[in-house]
């Protein structure tokens, strides 16, 4: 633990100079470094310093940039101020703490993602304070190291009956992670079940149990193949080894 | 030696000045936004051609990086960072992601070998202002290994996985290098 930290940690520097290629990568760093007080006021000094590398790299620019970015300017609507991060003083603060990151587009997405894979991780670790068996702790342990995985990677969608599924995969452990917020209660007898829907052939990949917060239970969904895309139906209790009904939920899962 | 200085460490009062348009661009102030370009415009230019290289693409992304300053303006956090610093990430990024984009890798390949001998580039292309000739004070200062990984990666637009290719190193080396030369260049430069 200490060591990964420790490892994040000298990342500052390549961070500073967008010089992290790997999203997750970037994403576990900047996940470190809003809990890293030190890390900010150093990450801010090197983003200053890679601004007088950049002032001495000054070049004039061609004269008619100048006309057609004010052009463009004069028809070009400004996007709405971030009111509500000012006003919540927490978040401010936390935001604060952040280095230029807030400002990058990007980085929009990288969040939802980093915010998803917490909140697994939070359900997971819920569970787990709950004192389960050691089986469970194994499943979890698998868990845990999809959502770390380097190349893991997280997608939400709608389900056409409500609710959302996110899925956090990763290749190099041929695994994913299935979880769901808001998803309705199926009617009595019937369950939510998963599928893995792969060129070769259509496999059943378990049940999906919404639990009283909304929330269900993260299911661990080996055997991934590439080409494969999740999908979702409402099967009879105990489950069917080929889908009954279309499905709620296809989900893509990218490269 | 050095004067106190706070922020970037740009020349007295730049950076305040340039606070306080960007303040005036976020109320949609056309005439701030002008003299804002004026100020900005050959850092990002300039930080973008040694990136991107090619005049034309590199002209498209300068206007694009002006366009989104106009634009963000709103949600610029003073407390976060300078405006200056503001600007310039933006451009950084936006130049790292022309470059990192699949159509520019073959680009890139070509650019290997004038990367290679980035260092020296630095020290002839700094010559005219005082600013220039500070920094390539500071970057001398440097081992040779944290300035080429420095260099690399901020004027080459090369992640850190690919610089430690280029220099046959191993990626621990390689982070440890730029961060230790970012440190050194940032107190070499009196960024606060």
């Amino acid at each position: 633990m200490r060591s990964l930290r420790v490892n994040l940690h000298a990342l500052t520097g390549a961070y500073a100079v967008d010089a992290i290629d790997d999203e997750s990568e970037r994403a576990r760093f900047e996940h470190h470094v809003r809990r890293c007080h030190d890390c900010t006021a150093e990450l801010r000094g090197m983003a200053d310093t890679a601004t007088r590398l950049a002032f001495a790299a000054t070049q004039p620019a061609p004269p008619e940039l100048r006309d057609r970015v004010l052009a463009a300017v004069s028809r070009t609507r400004q996007l709405p101020p971030n009111v509500e991060r000012s006003r919540q003083t927490e978040a401010g603060r936390a935001a604060a703490r952040r280095p230029p990151v807030a400002w990058r587009p990007r980085v929009a997405w990288l969040v939802a993602a980093a915010s998803v894979i917490a909140v697994i991780a939070l359900t997971v670790a819920l569970i787990q304070t709950r004192g389960q068996l050691d089986k469970t702790r194994a499943r979890q342990a698998r868990i845990a190291a999809v959502l770390a995985a380097p190349d893991a990677r997280a997608v939400s969608q709608p389900t056409s009956a409500g609710g959302t599924a996110t899925v956090v995969y990763s290749r190099s452990h041929r695994a994913l992670v299935v979880t769901s917020a808001r998803l309705p209660p199926t009617p009595p007898g019937k369950v939510y079940e998963l599928w893995l829907l792969g060129p070769p052939k259509v496999r059943p990949a378990g049940f999906l149990r919404p639990a009283r917060n909304g929330r269900s239970v993260p299911v661990l969904v080996p055997g991934l193949l590439h080409g494969d895309q999740l999908g979702l139906t409402v099967e009879p209790a105990g489950g069917t080894p080929k889908p009954t009904t279309p499905p709620i939920l296809v989900l893509p899962l990218g490269a | 030696m050095r004067p106190a200085r706070s922020g970037s460490g740009l020349p007295e009062g730049k950076d305040r000045d340039l606070d306080g348009l960007l303040a005036l661009v976020a109320r949609g102030d056309e005439t701030a936004f002008a003299s804002m370009y004026d100020q900005l415009s050959g850092p990002v230019y300039g930080l973008i051609r040694r990136v991107v290289r090619d005049p034309a693409q590199s002209e498209e992304v300068a206007q694009e990086v002006m366009l989104e300053v106009w634009r963000a303006a709103t949600r610029f956090d003073p407390a976060k960072g300078s405006a200056a610093t503001w600007v310039l990430t933006i451009a950084h990024r936006r130049a790292v992601d022309r470059v990192r984009s699949a159509a520019a890798a073959a680009e890139r390949e070509k650019r290997t070998s004038v990367l290679l001998s980035a260092g020296d580039e630095v020290a002839e292309a700094v010559e005219a202002s005082l600013e220039r000739e500070r920094v390539r004070r500071c970057l001398d200062g440097l081992t040779d290994l944290q300035r080429q990984s420095i260099t690399l990666a901020y004027y080459g637009g090369h992640s850190y996985r690919e610089v430690a290719g280029l220099l046959g190193l191993t990626l621990g080396t390689i982070k440890t290098r730029i961060r230790d030369g970012l440190i050194r260049l940032r107190d070499c430069m009196g960024v606060t």
